[in-house]
């Protein structure tokens, strides 16, 4: 039996707006088991990137109960959450969200330099990623300097460089073309199957969604549809 | 490990947005350049004010017999036994810095009076030679010469006393008071020279005459109603009239005052100059307050989603405040040492041998029984340098605990929706 990476049990995310609350999130029940590649897709405010502040804890449920791995997200402290977040989960955001004091090698050893791994071992590992998924040479270069899709890969690099058992990916390949989305979706496919590391994206795109293993269907804040099948493309 | 992580993220957010930490640095560089010079001034205004005043009166510390301050009568004066004693404590003193001078006084109320008018005046007999070293008014000679040793029947009188009794060197005039035992007697004197110190109180009403014609005319032998002493600095005030009332301790006959207690009218006006002053570096230090929090405060909304991902990569709200308070800490500490120092420089290249204001005063104006010299020397005082550094210290931490209150509770995801 494998191993659980997310579960989430009758989770509801309402904002209090005037003149009506707003439901993101209706009762979401939610099982992720760890090694997965899984998609949610859905239309524009159908709440999938509410769904993934949830599982990183960036955000707190309304009501209901999230677990990642053994541990319960919901009810923890803010420097509790700021924890399990620096261990256990990588995220890869739409709009890179690379931090601009700082290079792509700096970037990208951001979460190792807060675990307080050595400087020499978490360059060596930062430059074998970097080798992996085609940025040699560009450690030096700061986010300004690096193309779109350049600036993704350190994206990406910084959310597996920790071995996180989860990764969050809210629309990753929204702003690249298909070529570098491409090129993009099979380096986290590697990493995917070569470290295990689970994947849980929020798309739009087809092609992402041909490649998951699990395509999960938002509308409205529910599931809609939830189909496990083999992939595309493996 | 992580300390460092956060000072070197704060290092790179100031370094990043260089252009408006600059400009921050500089309205605080210029407004602390400002507040030393500002303050130098004023402390240089003030030690002159107070020069002024206690050389014309009764120096920076006064010793008299209980009850003199209060009725200025003969009958508290300090007998020549215990004066001797008084005498050797103050000589006890150190010197260098310490007492610059010191000087026996016999002072009564009295009359002047010549064949044109007659005035109530301070008759003051003196030690001549002491009282050269010591008093302003034989500096402000315009007429004749300052009494000299030797001199028995001779009065050195202000410019208005002379102008009222029609008196010019050489002439003489009488004074009466009321001595020791009582009586009404007169003493003849000659005018041996006149002075004018801009002062009307001193000018139309100060007599100096020898110390020993005014004790055999007083009949207080060897006696003093104050002995006044001067002081190298009045900052050296507390500390020399602890000293002297240690040193007389055994002395019942004696009170030891300083300045601000024998010469109230002149603490009164230094008190409410430095009020005016403090308003002022309030303001002040509100502006720099304000630059900081504004700058700080700007970075923050300017860079919500830099400490949303910050947090979502694993940093606390606590550590993403302390981050911006950092910025703001470093920003002062910078601003604060590089505007002292300007300050510093600035006031002593362009006006350590006084700033002249001249031009927008008169030359002979007095306030409080001083002369208020129309150059004014800065003063750098080290206890105002501490003190102006800790109050920016305390001024760039308030500045910045609200930002970085901002920063530690932002939402991330809320936060990374913002646009940088």
């Amino acid at each position: 039996m494998s191993e659980i990476a997310v579960r989430t049990d009758d989770v509801w995310k309402i904002y209090p707006q005037e003149p009506f609350p707003v439901e993101a999130v209706r009762g979401l029940t939610l099982t992720i088991e760890s090694g997965d590649f899984v998609a949610m897709a859905g239309p524009s405010g159908s709440g999938k990137t509410t769904v993934l502040n949830l599982l990183g804890g960036l955000t707190d449920a309304t009501r209901g109960r999230i677990w990642i791995g053994d541990r319960e997200l919901t009810g923890m402290s803010g420097k509790e959450r700021a924890r399990l977040r620096l261990e256990r989960i990588g995220f890869v955001f739409q709009a890179y969200n690379l931090l601009p004091v700082l290079t792509a090698l700096e970037n990208a050893e951001f979460t190792l330099l807060l675990r307080g791994v050595p400087a020499a071992e978490r360059h060596a590992k930062v430059l074998e990623l970097f080798h992996e998924i085609g940025l040699e040479g560009l450690a030096d270069r700061h986010p300004g300097k690096l193309s779109g899709g350049q600036q993704q890969r350190v994206a990406v690099a910084r959310a597996v460089v920790g071995d996180p058992a989860l990764v969050l990916a809210d629309e990753p390949t929204a702003n690249l073309d298909s070529g570098t989305s491409a090129s993009l979706l099979d380096t986290m496919e590697r990493l995917n199957r070569e470290h295990g590391t689970t994947f849980v994206f929020s798309t739009h795109d087809p092609r992402v969604m041909e490649r998951a293993r699990r395509l999960i269907t938002l509308v409205d804040g529910r599931i809609e549809a939830d189909d496990r099948r083999a992939p595309a493309r493996a | 490990m992580r300390a460092w992580i956060l000072i070197r993220l704060a290092v790179r957010g100031l370094g990043r947005n260089a252009r408006r930490s600059a400009l921050t640095a500089a309205a605080m560089v210029i407004g602390l350049a400002l507040l030393v010079f500002s303050r130098a001034l004023s402390d240089g205004g003030h030690e002159q004010w107070i020069d002024s005043a206690v050389r014309m009166s009764s120096g920076h510390v006064a010793v008299q017999a209980p009850g003199y301050l209060e009725t200025g009568k003969l009958e508290h004066r300090i007998e020549a036994a215990t004066l001797a004693g008084v005498v050797d404590a103050i000589q006890s003193m150190p010197a260098d810095p310490g007492v610059h001078a010191w000087a026996p006084r016999l002072t009564v109320d009295g009359l002047a009076s010549s064949a044109a008018s007659a005035l109530p005046v301070l008759v003051q007999g003196v030690d001549p030679v002491r009282e050269a070293r010591f008093s302003l008014v034989t500096e402000r000679l315009v007429e004749g010469r300052y009494l000299e040793p030797g001199d028995r029947l001779h009065a050195f009188i202000g410019i208005e006393l002379a102008r009222r009794l029609e008196l010019e060197v050489g002439n003489r005039f009488v004074l009466t008071a009321q001595t020791a035992s009582g009586e009404i007697e007169g003493q003849l004197v000659r005018v041996a020279g006149v002075f004018r110190t801009a002062v009307l109180e001193l000018d139309e009403g100060l007599v100096h005459i020898p110390l020993e014609t005014a004790r055999q005319w007083l009949g207080t032998p060897g006696a003093a109603t104050t002995v006044a002493v001067l002081l190298d600095s009045s900052l050296e005030t507390e500390s020399t009239t602890a000293s002297l009332r240690e040193a007389l301790e055994s002395e019942p006959g004696v009170r030891v005052l300083g300045w601000r207690e024998a010469s109230p009218d002149l603490d009164s006006a230094v008190r409410i100059d430095d009020y005016g002053d403090y308003l002022f570096h309030g303001i002040l230090f509100a502006i720099i307050a304000l630059a900081i929090l504004n700058a700080v405060m700007i970075s923050v909304l300017g860079r919500r989603r830099e400490f949303g991902i910050l947090q979502a990569m694993g940093l606390t709200g606590h550590e993403t405040g302390f981050v911006v308070f950092l910025e703001g800490l470093m920003l002062t500490a910078v601003s604060g040492v590089v505007g002292m120092v300007l300050g510093l420089v600035f006031t002593w290249a362009f006006f350590r041998d006084g700033l002249d204001f001249s031009a927008f005063i008169e030359s002979e104006m007095s306030f409080s029984g001083s002369v208020i010299d129309p150059v004014i020397v800065p003063l750098f005082h080290f206890r105002q340098i501490v003190v102006s550094v800790w109050s920016i210290a305390i001024v760039g931490t308030l500045a910045s605990l609200y930002p970085a209150l901002r920063a530690s509770r932002l939402d991330p995801a809320e936060a990374m929706k913002f646009e940088q």
